[in-house]
């Protein structure tokens, strides 16, 4: 049997069906998508505020994780602790946390918990209190998770590559997750005002499980229709990034680690720069496609150098990192460093085969029925779409928007990006002196 | 044979083969499980087996190295492999209309994988590069001194991965001789789940997999961890951020009849788990106990309980990342209270029914993908019976308060368990070089 052709049934199958999305928008701006999957008892709602750290002061760093995390540590009618022993009763889940550009908020349930949930996650949304004690409790695990992070040598040397490749009035430049310091000085008062910027007209709710539209609204209505937003966020001024004149490099020791983990990158592209499919599709050529594209072929397979080695594109709001690395034992720091820059610079030279441009073509498509299969993968590509004006009928479109990337427009783009001259390196791990 | 929708079948070669048809989404997954894994592994050899599972990821002469992963990329799949103490798995989740690529990688993989000198050369150093990433974890360091405290002979003390020096030691015959033992039909079960028609899916398995030879018996494994006589305690000093606590208490396996009070003992301390691996379980611990006592108090930033079902008796454990203004005997403390309340006080009956509703949640968000459904059915037929995975609820329907205060008081005791504690020798060791 052969298996080369492009498997369209199902993924057709798979993403016919969400032409039947409702889209609802509530009087104070609201976004509702509700899509109903009646297949299994269940519901996942996904909820989203257009507001994230982009919006913190470089010293406030941090905030906006932290504020939408005290969301369910108390609001106006519950408790932190009524509130999830009213939803963990009957085995739902809610919770809240904060991104680069959004907060969000969500959960699960059985379908009949849905008003319960929705009740819940308005209240929080709405009418959260931000209880002082809760706030120094949250605090406590904050701390206690960035000092293990602070430990974790991708952690660091994903934190040190953004440095340099963003300046520091840049929200890039930062992990939104803030650091020690900034966390430890952030106030009640910062989480309050943070939260004033939450607004209707802000926020998309994705609902997909086995639920009636018209209902579902009725309940939102009740629920989300009272909330009125006070104050806009600021508009956001987005500075330069830095430009790379020759290759930087840093490397962080940590005492205790075995493992080096080393991270490449170079600024990337916005998703809605016009060449973001190419860059997308060129990306996973490079390190992800099947084990790891070519990078893992030439790391992991060929060579047995390393457990994982792969590539990631951040493109977002603005142009994230276009970024590979590997996990290795020291003693061969630089020869994968060597390597990935040859991959990369093979990469660039030649483009990609017309097998790998076709293979990731049919990957794309073909796995659309795998990612639409569940409730949270429906909502979290609902939100998705709306978050970048693509259109409910994106689904459907997108086999063809896949098609039409050709290997000049993937050549072109990692020329463009790409680059084995100016580029930034982080290493983190061991000593490299002591263990060579 | 159908049991509960689940077909089940057994070619003449002695493979299992059980089906499932689910018609909610056009996806379908293709399981083969073999009942091996470190549990089977003697002195020298750990981490034999997940070295041999992954050199079925290094080629066949119908589908060489480096082609398999694509292959099933190309047809919008995705697919992986894991070993276990008790099993290894392999699985393709498909578009529905290409499950019997899912057969055809797996049946050719069964019995023809090459094991060629440079790939076992290859993959051995990959294999060191697992085991250092993990080492990068102070918890790793915690969980293998806690196991191998707490089994003195059993298999179980040793970590899936293997030891360094067994790997560095190990060759190509060694992996050869292990494949060729285990990875036979009769070691061997083929789970199918979802958008299919079984009578037709029934004669593409028997086309692909009928062939295949039966192989030797399998090797038994006589080890029996025997009765703790005290409590045993270590410690691992190495740099790290802050103090992690674990303690590990000797508990039966799955099939014993206490195993269900045990299990509905772990939902009452942090919350009903799901063990289906694939994502879609809801968080139900912050009401649950150990949270109230631990987190709630800023004695630790994380602290739960976990509880897995295997072949022969495992650890019932706990866990806390301890707070970094508190001492760890406190949180010992602490955690060792809420095990002593429940033996004294015994749980109450809104506790019962929370954790048969939380259980019963999860069962549902498990059930939506066929991943998961998939992995319940081999899970449970490799360290009893796959008609479990469907026997949970009605399992805990059976389960009296009085069983869960009994299972805490005969097996959480002070005498059957292993206490570590991690201890950081460093802080802020942290520096950066341009």
């Amino acid at each position: 049997m052969s298996w080369l052709s492009l498997s369209t049934s199902a993924s057709n199958q798979a993403t016919q069906p969400l032409l039947n999305t409702t889209r609802h928008v509530l009087p104070n701006g609201l976004v509702a998508l509700i899509y109903r999957n009646p297949t299994t008892p269940t519901v996942s709602v996904r909820g989203r505020v257009a507001l994230g750290a982009a919006y913190e002061h470089a010293a406030k760093s941090g905030l906006a994780a932290f504020t939408a995390a005290t969301l369910i540590r108390g609001t106006q009618h519950r408790t932190f602790q009524q509130l999830v022993a009213e939803t963990e009763e009957r085995g739902c889940s809610v919770n809240a946390g904060g991104g680069m550009h959004s907060s969000s908020f969500g959960g699960k349930a059985l379908a009949e918990d849905l008003p319960l949930i929705l009740d819940v996650l308005a209240d929080m949304v709405k009418h959260p209190t931000f209880p002082s004690t809760e706030v120094e409790k949250l605090r406590g695990q904050f701390l206690t998770g960035l000092r293990e992070s602070e430990e974790e040598t991708r952690f660091q040397a994903s934190r040190a590559l953004r440095k340099l490749l963003y300046p520091a009035e840049h929200p890039y430049s930062r992990l939104s997750s803030g650091s020690i310091e900034t966390v430890q000085a952030l106030t009640r008062d910062d989480l309050v005002a943070f939260h004033q910027w939450y607004r209707p007209d802000l926020t998309t709710i994705a609902i997909v499980g086995d639920v009636q539209a018209d209902q579902v609204i009725a309940t939102l209505e009740q629920t989300f229709g009272d909330w009125q937003g006070n104050t806009s966020p600021p508009d956001l001024l987005w500075p330069a990034v830095l430009h790379i004149e020759q290759p930087q490099q840093r490397h962080i020791t940590l005492a205790g680690k075995v493992q080096t983990d080393i991270i490449w990158a170079v600024h990337g592209l916005k998703r809605q720069d016009p060449a973001y499919y190419p860059a997308m599709v060129g990306n996973i050529i490079l390190g992800r496609l099947g084990m790891g594209g070519r990078l893992s072929d030439a790391i992991r397979q060929e060579q047995g150098l390393a457990y994982y080695a792969s590539s990631s594109l951040d493109a977002d709001v603005q142009a994230g990192p276009w970024a590979a690395g590997a996990g290795v034992n020291p003693a061969h720091v630089q020869r994968v460093i060597e390597l990935l820059l040859h991959e990369i610079e093979t990469f660039r030279q030649q483009g990609p085969t017309a097998e790998e441009l076709d293979d990731t073509k049919a990957f794309l498509t073909g796995s659309m029925a795998l990612r639409l299969e569940a409730n949270d993968g429906i909502a979290a590509m609902l939100l998705g779409i709306e978050e970048f004006d693509l259109g409910l009928d994106y689904v459907v479109r997108y086999p063809a928007i896949i098609h039409d990337v050709t290997a000049e427009q993937v050549t072109d783009v990692a020329r463009t990006y790409l680059s084995t001259e100016r580029y930034v390196l982080a290493t983190a791990g061991p000593d490299t002196a002591k263990a060579l | 044979m159908r049991n509960n929708g689940i077909h089940v079948h057994q070619l003449a070669n002695q493979l299992l083969v059980l089906t499932q048809e689910v018609h909610a989404a056009p996806v379908a997954t293709c399981w083969v499980w073999y009942r091996v894994g470190s549990r089977n592994e003697i002195n020298g050899h750990t981490g034999i087996s997940h070295w041999v599972e992954h050199m079925l990821f290094n080629g066949t002469p119908d589908f060489p190295k480096g082609t398999l992963d694509r292959i099933v990329a190309r047809n919008g799949g995705v697919f992986n492999g894991f070993t276990s103490h008790d099993f290894t798995a392999y699985f393709e989740t498909l578009p529905a209309d290409r499950i019997e690529l899912g057969l055809q990688i797996e049946s050719d993989r069964m019995i023809n994988a090459l094991f060629l000198e440079q790939d076992v050369e290859s993959e051995r150093t990959v294999i060191l590069a697992e085991l250092e990433g993990k080492a990068n974890y102070p918890e790793t360091w915690l969980d293998e001194a806690v196991k191998s405290a707490a089994f003195t002979l059993h298999p179980y003390r040793q970590p899936v991965i293997g030891y360094k020096n067994d790997l560095l030691a190990m060759n190509r015959d060694d992996l050869y001789h292990h494949y060729q033992t285990y990875y036979m039909p009769n070691n061997a079960v083929l789970v199918l789940v979802g958008d299919f028609d079984t009578s037709a899916l029934m004669e593409r398995v028997e086309h692909y997999f009928g062939g295949l030879p039966t192989g030797p018996t399998i090797p038994r494994v006589y080890a029996v961890e025997p009765e703790p006589q005290g409590e045993r305690r270590v410690t691992i000093n190495r740099p790290g951020p802050v103090p992690y606590l674990q303690i590990g208490y000797l508990v039966p396996d799955c099939r014993s009849t206490d195993f269900v009070p045990l299990f509905v003992l772990d939902a009452v301390l942090s919350g009903a788990k799901s063990l289906a691996m694939f994502g879609g379980g809801a968080q139900t611990n912050r009401s649950a106990r150990i949270y109230k006592a631990l987190v709630e108090t800023q004695l630790a930033s994380s602290a739960s309980s976990s509880f897995w079902p295997t072949i022969d008796q495992f650890l019932f454990e706990l866990e806390a990342t301890v707070h970094p203004d508190r001492d760890i005997a406190e949180v010992e403390a602490a955690l060792t209270n809420e095990i002593e309340t429940i033996q004294r006080d015994g749980i109450s009956a809104e506790e019962l029914a929370r954790v048969t509703k939380q259980m019963r949640a999860q069962v549902a968000y498990g059930a939506e993908s066929v991943t998961n459904q998939a992995l319940l059915l081999g899970l449970w037929e490799m360290i009893d019976t796959y008609q479990r995975s469907g026997q949970v609820l009605d399992q805990l329907a059976t389960v009296q308060a009085a069983d869960v205060q009994r299972v805490a008081q005969t097996y959480l005791t002070r005498q059957r368990r292993t206490v570590g504690h991690f201890l950081p020798t460093n802080t802020g060791s942290i520096s950066t070089v341009a």
